[in-house]
């Protein structure tokens, strides 16, 4: 009797412990965030992405390039930092930047509710949309809404395509990566996944790594924007925003766009 | 009229080599065992380290749980039971995410991060196994040590010890087998081990090195087991 109630006496001090961390840590409230600050005395700018091209992805010398890839260095630059990528695990992207481990998430981030939620958006910069992938020999099967309603789908879990199926009321297989969805659909286990239109231009026809698989329908009317994540009341965000304002200006993200072919997506 | 054939056979032989050391070091295949070859690296250096440092941990946190003094038995216990009763997957985050969202503090680097985790999981499991070890000498060894003067540590280092470490090495070889395979989880805070690496070729169309992973898992336990056989002939001693 007294060694059980010895026990819950732990029990009980371990849950206090556990209540007392979780309640002290929520700072709210606006005052800034001295994170240029932060970031120059740091020397470099620590950027959260995924593989994914046009984006983010690695030359065959191994280093990172892609439009955002290109954008985070020239900001880097402006800052007067060096840039430092990381590829993360994508489901830990809010946590990543929250504890510091990176100061910004630059990767074709679709700007929703969720994301404002977690974090800091600077200006959006990008249009992209949310299309159907599926077999190259099935896609003109599935030219409306309805005709998708049979298929087996896989998307990434939390995505923008994720959100517009549920919208559709489509059931599908959460998977952790858009590129898992893609290897569903050509391993047959699904019949189409929902990924970003850049990414399925980038990833599939012929040419590609995935040249059996083909874009098709978009499932959303609404064209979605990439945005780039910060800190929340992060001051990175203003200065974001200056520097893509100028670099718009000065054409750089004009020519950085052609040279990985998505200038037509660019919001100017 | 048979030498130059020789010569020519000899000749298209090495030819053949070449070029097929050529395909070989211009395939995929090549570039892939490349980049799992760096994953592995991590995944031995987590394996490796985490041993170092929770073999002797856990025989620590044993002690601690077989205490007389019941208050710090009890706290020892607690802990045992939380790392063993919650994923290593959520420790993990815990401990990587962890100071910095509770206490705003640095974190620690991924890797040290995982190490750590790995270090505290493992050593709890390993001190029931030294517990267990410990508890199966029987009581009238330490009895007997006492009667011929013998101090408690005396008794332990000399006359347990080495039956202990018998008896516990099939056991502690199944731990070991697991830990290496769990160190894939690792990937959850981005530490670059060897599925990470195979995985990271799906976005290139790639799905096969994904599986090839398990080659490099099978045969580094294969070598595992064989070390353990090994330890265990070299422990036969005596009877048991």
């Amino acid at each position: 009797m007294k060694k059980i109630a010895l026990l819950l006496a732990l029990l009980l001090a371990v849950s206090v412990c556990f209540m007392g961390c979780t309640t002290g840590n929520n700072v709210t409230g606006t005052d800034k965030v001295a994170d240029v600050d932060y970031v120059k005395g740091n020397g470099k700018l620590i950027v959260g992405i995924t593989d994914f091209a046009p984006m983010d992805y690695k030359d065959a010398d191994g280093n990172w390039i892609g439009f955002d890839a290109d954008m985070a260095k020239a900001f880097a630059k402006y800052l007067g930092v060096e840039a430092e990528f990381v590829e993360i695990n994508w489901d830990n992207k809010a946590m990543e930047l929250e504890t510091k481990a990176i100061d910004v998430v630059w990767n074709g981030m679709t700007i929703t509710d969720e994301v404002k939620g977690l974090m800091g958006v600077g200006t959006a910069y990008c249009k992209n949309m949310q299309v159907v992938v599926m077999k190259a020999d099935k896609v003109n099967d599935y030219k409306t809404i309805d005709s998708l309603k049979d298929l087996d789908f896989a998307v990434e879990n939390g995505s923008a395509g994720a959100a517009a199926l549920d919208a559709l009321s489509i059931k599908y297989t959460a998977v952790d990566t858009q590129a898992k969805a893609l290897m569903e659909v050509k391993s047959g286990s699904v019949d189409a996944c929902v990924i970003d239109l850049l990414m399925a231009g980038a990833m599939t026809g012929e040419g590609t790594s995935y040249a059996d698989l083909a874009a098709g329908i978009a499932v959303t009317d609404e064209e979605e924007e990439y945005g780039v994540g910060f800190r929340k009341n992060s001051d990175l965000i203003d200065e974001f925003n200056k520097f893509w304002t100028a670099s718009l200006a000065d054409g750089s993200v004009e020519t950085t766009a052609q040279k990985y072919n998505i200038a037509k997506n660019i919001i100017k | 009229m048979e030498l130059t054939n020789g010569m020519v056979m000899g000749a298209s032989l090495s030819d053949t080599l070449a070029n097929m050391w050529n395909a070989i070091a211009n395939s995929s295949f090549f570039e892939v065992t490349l980049r799992l070859f760096e994953g592995l690296f991590t995944t031995v250096e987590l394996f490796v380290l985490t041993l170092l440092f929770s073999l002797p941990l856990g025989l620590i946190i044993c002690f601690g749980s077989r205490c007389k003094f019941t208050p710090l038995r009890y706290v020892v216990k607690t802990i045992v039971w939380i790392v063993r009763g919650s994923p290593l997957m959520l420790q993990i985050l815990v401990v990587y995410y962890g100071p910095g969202l509770l206490f705003g503090w640095d974190l620690l680097p991924r890797f040290t991060a995982a190490l750590v985790t790995f270090v505290i999981n493992y050593a709890c499991y390993f001190s029931e196994i030294y517990r267990g070890g410990i508890q199966s000498i029987p009581r009238g060894q330490y009895e007997a040590g006492q009667v011929l003067g013998m101090t408690k540590w005396q008794v332990f280092s000399k006359v347990v010890l080495l039956q202990l470490i018998k008896r516990i090495v099939p056991p502690m070889g199944n731990e070991f087998i697991t830990l290496v395979k769990d160190t894939a989880l690792v990937r959850v805070i981005s530490v670059y081990e060897i599925i990470w690496m195979g995985e990271s070729f799906i976005k290139k169309g790639m799905m096969w090195p994904l599986f090839y992973t398990a080659v490099f898992y099978l045969v580094f336990n294969g070598l595992l087991t064989l070390a353990l056989g090994y330890f265990e002939k070299k422990l036969d001693y005596f009877k048991s």
